[in-house]
């Protein structure tokens, strides 16, 4: 097949990619997508929980990917004491509980109607450089290898990203800084489908146990484990399987689905860019790492992605000095959060199973205005004195 | 390789579940994923058994 030449090459069809490629293509870019699978959001690997006020700032419109919306969180201690939070202050998990391969081609439809050009099947090999700088990407569709050669290259290739490490942009995560992640689709549970449910401590050493419903009867349940915690081989879907064990209102139900990946809970990267090459989404460790949510996220740095591509098209300076713009623009809007998230995440994950129970029974008794560290503090405090010295050096 | 230890992926479909776990902790991007294939390049392997611990459902041995 002939090699061919576009403006911008984005890299992988997920939230992020799409996101970029509709926003790149509307600042008047030439734009191919390309997805190496053959389906737009399939095999679906998410929890499918996601917060939704964000979606008019990115230019999403609500539509039948959506399963239902829930009223809040509620987190539960290991000793099951519940803490219910507004959905409204709940983190990026809780809002909407979605359909995530119909959520994906929706906005893979909202870039083509953009006029971006998607090609599925078709997985990036590796870039082309010159002279350090990269110059696109060797791409194989259909089992056809050519070249595309753009001016800009986006890589939104997800967690196992590999545009970064090709572009030498450091995304390595350590041992600590990833959960790995098994969930199963259940049938004939007992979930409320008011709420997601976060389960903490021991049943999920580093990470959560979650319950997100999708209708009535019918949940995903899942887990994440921090790799560094993890014991011996399958530690995810020993914990899961035996939080499923203990109970009986998931004991019974039936797996339909099964699904595992990882997450990174890393503080953000110090470098997104590179000359030619932008990275965003997952594959630029943008996933919340108290949460583990990355849609959000990864789309609101996708649109400024896009934007500031057609920018660097449009002045023909598709170098890291000009891309700093997106580097500033999407830290501006994300990065506090992130670490403050991260820091919260590494004080969590040192917590007993004693000292969440405390925090959550502290929480439960009170009707917080509003959710803030201040706020949980002052409510820890006036109970447990004692708890609050934890948290002392992480304030 | 003599000193090096044997790796062993059971991916015929009975463990593995082609989440990709593995290949994004992967110090040495030497775990490649394609759609229910996983390969190791042997060669640039540590056995550092990263990918071990990463995997949720333990289908990868090295020993």
């Amino acid at each position: 097949m002939q090699d061919r030449k576009t403006d911008v090459l984005v890299i992988g069809a997920g939230p992020a990619g799409s996101m970029t490629a509709k926003w790149a293509a509307k600042g008047g870019a030439d734009v191919l997508l390309i997805e190496k699978r053959q389906e737009i959001g399939s095999p679906v690997r998410c929890g499918e929980g996601m917060s939704k006020d964000w979606l008019p700032e990115v230019g999403i419109t609500p539509g039948r990917w959506i399963n239902l919306e829930v009223e809040g969180a509620r987190i539960f201690s290991p000793s099951e004491k519940v803490f219910e939070i507004n959905e409204k202050h709940a983190g990026n998990e809780v809002g909407y509980v979605v359909e995530r391969d119909g959520f994906d081609k929706q906005l893979a439809i909202d870039a083509a109607n953009e006029g971006v050009e998607v090609k599925l099947k078709c997985a990036a090999l590796g870039l082309l450089k010159d002279h350090g700088r990269v110059v696109g990407a060797k791409v194989k569709e259909f089992g056809e290898t050519y070249e595309v050669h753009a001016p800009v290259t986006v890589g939104a290739d997800g967690f196992e990203s590999q545009v970064g490490r090709w572009a030498g942009i450091p995304t390595n995560i350590a041992m600590r800084d990833m959960d790995t992640c098994l969930q199963y689709r259940m049938a004939n549970v007992d979930c409320d489908v008011r709420y997601c449910d976060f389960y903490l401590g021991k049943v999920a050493p580093g990470g959560y146990v979650w319950v997100f419903p999708k209708a009535e009867g019918l949940a995903n349940v899942g887990i994440g484990v921090q790799v560094s915690q993890v014991k011996s081989p399958a530690d995810a879907r020993t914990h899961l399987d035996r939080w499923i064990d203990h109970h009986p209102g998931y004991a019974k139900g039936k797996k339909i689905d099964m699904v595992g990946g990882g997450v990174s809970i890393s503080p953000p990267l110090k470098q997104t860019v590179a000359d030619g090459i932008l990275l965003v989404g997952d594959a630029a460790r943008m996933i919340d790492p108290l949460t583990g949510g990355g849609i959000a996220n990864g789309c609101i740095a996708g649109k400024i992605c896009g934007q500031v591509a057609a920018e660097a098209v449009q002045a023909g300076d598709p170098s890291k000095e000009f891309f700093q713009k997106y580097e500033k623009g999407w830290r501006a809007r994300l990065e506090e959060k992130l670490y403050r998230n991260w820091l919260a995440k590494e004080k969590l994950v040192s917590l007993s199973d004693e000292t969440f129970d405390k925090v959550i029974d502290a929480l439960a008794g009170v009707q917080l205005q509003k959710l803030s560290v201040h706020n949980i503090l002052k409510a820890v405090r006036d109970k447990y004195p004692e708890v609050t010295k934890e948290f002392e050096a992480f304030l | 390789m003599p000193n090096k230890k044997s790796l062993h992926i059971e991916s015929s479909g009975q463990l593995c579940i082609y989440c990709g776990a593995c290949v994004g902790i992967c110090p040495l991007n030497c775990i490649y994923l394609d759609e229910t294939r996983i390969t190791f390049d042997e060669k640039v392997c540590t056995r550092c058994e990263v990918c071990v611990k990463a995997c949720p459902v333990g289908a990868i041995e090295i020993g």
